[in-house]
């Protein structure tokens, strides 16, 4: 169900190049929500709906939130959206939430940020170092460090490593994560190709011992075995067929269910919406398999029976 | 059949909040409004909260949750719910909230009567990141009218009008 929290921009900036930063209050400064490290807001773009970024102040502040954009001219519009907003604007959002949550039984971290994907370890960061925590970033970028004012001090402490690749060769992600031992838990959030690198050097890893967070949804491959089924909301008894391969988020939509979305490729979380009938193909990125016994991300899932019943 | 219980109860925490999203404020006093709600909180009618969802109504004016309930959801379902988070005004110590629907009763020097019983929401298990949902139906609380008003203070007493 879409429900929106309203926040201000108490404060807009640069933060690295074509990197806008915003810190963002309720309208009359109350504290916001607890948000864990690793969460991400979904911004409500005027015309085409939420996008996600991740939070990248410290999660101890009760009463801003911050998140830094990186212009990105090939994106759906979101960014150019972002970069536009000036001190005093007013923007809508979704309640965060985190799919890029640290591991708390770990007793080391390592993490990879390609560009402006620090933004979630500069959440962690904070966290991490109050827990006395063991713990390193590596920060990948080409023309100019993001976030510069953000990373300063961790620089200073020696908890970051940047690497800049207009100046030295792109270091090998294996090389900086070095083998797995007992208690090491890597990270890595960046584009596409960064996670295919950094998930090739973690394939003999112990499972979910290595988590990554992704930008942009990677594509979905067309599934040969999608099949047409009838799609029933149990709430409000309406149902219609979807046909083999058709989108779940448009069909409950056509039927009237209100259902958020954000990344419509099955990474942030927003369309979650729980099932009760049916054989669901998942296909998302983030659910738990305890949780996919209840829930679906409706952007990405279809089904493998006849009927699918969800409840709405 | 008895056709009523005697009971006395108190206040144990208050807590309000400006929006329906933003976290509950605990507070030593809150100052209930005749027809209105509390002020300061989200369900106060005539203060139009107009981008939320959670719209005042005549019935939810102030609500109360029993913190016993807290207690056997810890023991049943091994969840720890704080009073911060059940997102309800009045933590009780005593009083039967399930019996009174329809009931006049006094809240220190209030009088309030219950409209119905609150209902769990789905919603809060995403505030709360805490899969509490299931543990709270049927027991998530009591709406209330506020027929005469005051102030509401930390162990006041709770009973029957
Ligand atoms: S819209 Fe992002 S997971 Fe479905």
């Amino acid at each position: 169900m879409p429900r929106h929290i309203t926040l201000t921009v108490a404060e807009a900036r640069e933060a690295g190049p074509g990197i806008r930063h915003l810190t963002l209050r309720d309208p009359d400064g109350w504290p916001l929500p607890k948000v864990r490290p690793g969460a991400h807001l979904d911004l409500q773009v005027p015309g085409l709906g939420g996008r996600s970024y991740s939070l990248c102040g410290d999660p101890l502040v009760a009463d801003a939130w911050e998140v830094a954009v990186k212009l990105e001219p090939q994106s759906r519009g979101g960014s150019a959206w972002v970069h536009g907003l000036e001190q005093g604007a007013t923007v809508e959002a979704a309640m965060p939430r985190c799919t890029f949550p640290l591991a708390a039984e770990a007793t080391r971290h390592v993490m990879i940020a390609g560009g402006i994907g620090v933004t979630p370890f500069l959440a962690m960061a904070p966290v991490l170092e109050r827990q006395g925590a063991d713990w390193h970033l590596h920060v990948l970028y080409r023309a100019g460090q993001p976030c510069p004012q953000a990373l300063a001090p961790w620089i200073a402490a020696g908890r970051v490593t940047c690497h800049d690749s207009t100046r030295a060769r792109r270091p090998d992600l294996a090389a900086l994560l070095g083998a797995h031992m007992p208690g090491l838990q890597a990270y890595c959030c960046g584009p596409l190709a960064m996670l295919e690198g950094f998930e090739a050097a973690t394939a003999a890893w112990p499972e979910g011992s290595a988590r990554i967070e992704h930008f942009t949804p990677p594509p979905l491959p067309s599934d040969p075995s999608a099949r047409p089924y009838r799609l029933e909301l149990a709430r409000s008894g309406v149902s219609d067929e979807v046909e083999a391969g058709g989108s779940l988020l448009a069909a409950l939509r056509a039927l009237g269910a209100k259902v958020d979305a954000s990344c419509e490729g099955g990474i942030c979380g927003a369309c979650e919406i729980r099932w009760l009938e049916g054989e669901p193909v998942h296909r998302d990125l983030i659910l738990t398999p305890e949780r996919r016994k209840t829930h679906l991300m409706a952007c990405v899932a279809q089904c493998a029976s006849d009927r699918l019943v969800v409840e709405l | 059949m008895p056709t009523e219980i005697s009971w006395t109860g108190q206040v144990e925490h208050l807590h309000i909040t400006a929006r329906a999203f933003l976290p509950m404020q605990p507070q030593q006093q809150i100052k209930l409004i005749a027809g209105e709600g509390i002020e300061g909180d989200r369900y106060r009618i005539g203060v139009e909260q107009g981008f939320y969802s959670e719209k005042p109504e005549e019935g939810r004016q102030v609500t109360l949750f029993e913190a016993e309930v807290l207690e056997t959801i810890l023991r049943d379902y091994k969840i720890e719910l704080l009073p911060v988070e059940h997102r309800r005004n009045i933590t009780t110590r005593g009083v039967p909230l399930n019996w009174l629907v329809g009931k006049r009763f006094h809240i220190g020097e209030c009088l309030v009567e219950a409209t119905r019983l609150s209902v769990p929401c789905r919603h809060i298990e995403e505030i709360l990141e805490k899969q509490v949902f299931n543990s709270m139906v049927h027991r998530s609380g009591l709406n209330c009218r506020i027929l005469e008003g005051g102030t509401v203070r930390i162990g006041d007493s709770i009973r029957p009008a």
